[in-house]
């Protein structure tokens, strides 16, 4: 018998709004972010992004569309251990097709919004989970994504490291105007978002701004 | 919406995909598990090893008995009397004219005819062996040109012309000095020995074994030989043959030769390349080379498995990682052409360790230490068509074997891939 992940979920996102989604265990909030970032499929209903229904696409447009306009954050960094950090940053552009000393430019430069522009050579493995999940950041957003999506990006990091992730990610909404979209146990990251959305079985609960919560 | 990047056959992006692809081969063997590297290329050396080495074993029998039948028994072209005739006339004057021919190095001519040779070793009628073979003459001078028999003495000397009654027979004639058909032959008749042989024209001459020969090839060592002279006085014949071998220099196929003797006023029919002389012969290739095929085959298929096998674990255990690779937007062909490239590449360095093995080991190896079969010694044929199919189908297996599991695994959900 199907399960019902969500039900009823109608939301909108704004542009350069830094979103976060709480909700206990099994309440649903992975599978939105999974289908919003087109890593799951949506039964029924519609995803616009930047005025495309990304749903009706085609595997090989989805693909594409996750590549320009989407970034995504995963809780365990999810890099590639056999690639240094800045060749981790670089591959995205390198998907696109830039040229070897455009893509490695602007990989570095991503590097150094991320305060790692020392560490880009190091091996994934030679560095802290801080240091990855920025990595993975810099990666998500190397290609000029139009939303970031952060699965629990702080859920391995101690506090020092989570306190840094998330002023990061504060200051590139701030900065560059970067929509993101990300989800979070932890009610202390809360006051870094704009706006709460509250999931519990499969809906909707409540949304406001964070402070006011 | 516009989407520049998606288009399954545009060249500049396939390149792209081909160039992201190889970025991540090189960066996972050259950053990847040393260990798994060396194994994984151990396996595929083995297999290509096993391959190549069945099939060339099976040239090398083939090979040789090509070898023994043209060096030791018939020679390259085989002209036997005409249908209705018992032997070739006027058989001089037809060598002569064959010698002229261009590629043409020597001809030979022999008499044939049945006899029972008779070894009674003690002299005394109680142990008395006897059996009915072919004699065969030769005139040594001519012999020596056409077939290398006196290179194969194995005890005592070659006929010379003047030798009236003395023999030489094959090892397993004798049935001495190690001969594997003892049970058919004189059960130990050595050199030095005196045998009588009866003609089937009923002519009862007694010889002395002078020399033994063992060629391996069974062809050649049931054979005995008397000189010319002798078998002319046997038979009161002279000039006549009951066939002329011809051996050419290999320059042009042995059947031009047949045109070139026609041309001669010898009868087509009467002319024979040796292999269609020698039915046994293709008979024994056509065997060889089936089971060639079927090892081949069969070594082909277990190198399949094997690389897939191998590529499978390595693909399954990075499942998590190929999701977030989709995640990231990374098309499915890309990671699907990384491992065939993968792959591909653990099957090349195979390819080249197990060439470099063979040539430098076991080639060297067996042409010291050649392998005793019953149609001679037998070394390793490496035949250059044998080799081109055996690595283009070992790289075609292993770019199967990569592009199956990482397939599977691509067409899973990202979800599914990544939290399994």
């Amino acid at each position: 018998m199907p399960v019902e992940a969500l039900k009823d979920v109608n939301l909108r996102i704004n542009e350069g709004e830094f979103v976060g989604i709480m909700g206990p265990s099994g309440s649903g909030k992975s599978t939105l972010l999974h289908m919003l970032a087109l890593l799951d499929d949506v039964t029924s209903g519609t995803i616009i992004v930047d005025g495309v229904d990304i749903e009706r696409l085609s595997s090989i447009q989805k693909t594409h569309f996750r590549l320009t306009k989407f970034g995504y954050v995963f809780q365990e960094y999810a890099l590639l251990p056999e690639l240094n950090a800045l060749e981790n940053v670089c591959l995205p552009l390198m998907m696109l097709g830039a040229p070897a000393r455009e893509y490695r430019k602007t990989a570095l430069e991503m590097m150094e919004t991320v305060g790692l522009g020392q560490r880009a050579k190091h091996l994934i493995s030679q560095m802290s989970g801080g240091e990855q999940q920025r990595v993975a950041i810099a990666r998500a957003l190397v290609n000029r994504s139009k939303v970031l999506f952060a699965d629990e990006p702080c859920a391995n990091l101690d506090t020092k490291n989570s306190g840094i992730v998330m002023n990061l990610l504060r200051r590139l909404c701030d900065e560059r105007k970067q929509t993101i979209i990300m989800v979070t146990h932890e009610p202390e990251h809360m006051r870094f978002t704009d706006r709460v959305i509250w999931i519990k079985d499969g809906m909707i609960e409540k949304e406001g701004k964070a402070e006011c919560q | 919406m516009n989407v520049p990047f998606g288009n399954r056959f545009n060249l500049p992006e396939l390149g792209n995909d081909v160039r992201v692809a190889i970025f991540l081969v090189f960066k996972a063997i050259a950053r990847g598990n040393k260990y798994t590297l060396v194994l994984t290329i151990l396996v595929t050396t083995l297999a290509f090893i096993n391959i190549v080495f069945t099939s060339s074993i099976m040239n090398g029998a083939i090979s040789k008995a090509y070898q023994q039948a043209q060096e030791n028994y018939v020679s390259n072209i085989v002209i036997l009397p005409a249908i209705d005739d018992k032997y070739i006339s006027q058989v001089r004057q037809l060598k002569t004219s064959i010698d002229t021919l261009p590629g043409v190095i020597s001809c030979s001519s022999r008499y044939a005819q049945s006899g029972l040779i008779r070894y009674d070793p003690e002299k005394d009628n109680l142990d008395v062996r006897e059996k009915a073979w072919n004699i065969k003459s030769i005139n040594p001078e001519e012999e020596i040109k056409v077939t290398n028999l006196q290179n194969y003495m194995i005890a005592g000397r070659y006929l010379e012309e003047g030798d009236r009654n003395q023999i030489i027979m094959g090892r397993e004639i004798s049935g001495g000095y190690g001969a594997s058909f003892q049970i058919s032959s004189l059960k130990g008749a050595r050199v030095g020995d005196e045998v009588t042989i009866i003609y089937g024209n009923g002519v009862k001459r007694d010889y002395k074994i002078k020399g033994i020969y063992n060629t391996y090839f069974p062809l050649a060592d049931l054979n005995v030989f008397v000189t010319e002279k002798e078998m002319e006085s046997v038979l009161g014949l002279h000039n006549r043959a009951s066939e002329v071998l011809v051996k050419t220099d290999g320059s042009v196929p042995e059947r031009v030769y047949i045109d070139r003797l026609k041309t001669m006023g010898i009868e087509s029919e009467q002319i024979n390349v040796w292999m269609d002389f020698i039915g046994y012969i293709s008979g024994l290739t056509q065997t060889f080379d089936i089971v060639k095929n079927i090892v081949t085959f069969i070594g082909l298929l277990v190198a399949g498995v094997t690389i897939f096998i191998v590529i499978f674990i390595a693909t399954v255990n990075r499942r998590r990682q190929i999701g977030i690779l989709k995640a990231i937007g990374m098309k499915e062909r890309i990671i699907i052409l990384s491992y065939m490239l993968q792959a591909a590449f653990y099957a090349f360095l195979g390819i080249v360790a197990g060439l470099i093995f063979i040539h430098i080991g076991l080639v060297p190896y067996f042409v010291r230490n050649p392998l005793p079969m019953p149609i001679g010694l037998v070394s390793l044929a490496l035949v250059r068509s044998d080799m081109a199919v055996a690595i283009v189908s070992m790289l075609m297996v292993s770019v199967v074997a990569g592009f199956i599991p990482s397939w599977m695994v691509t067409r899973q959900n990202i979800i599914k891939a990544i939290w399994g």
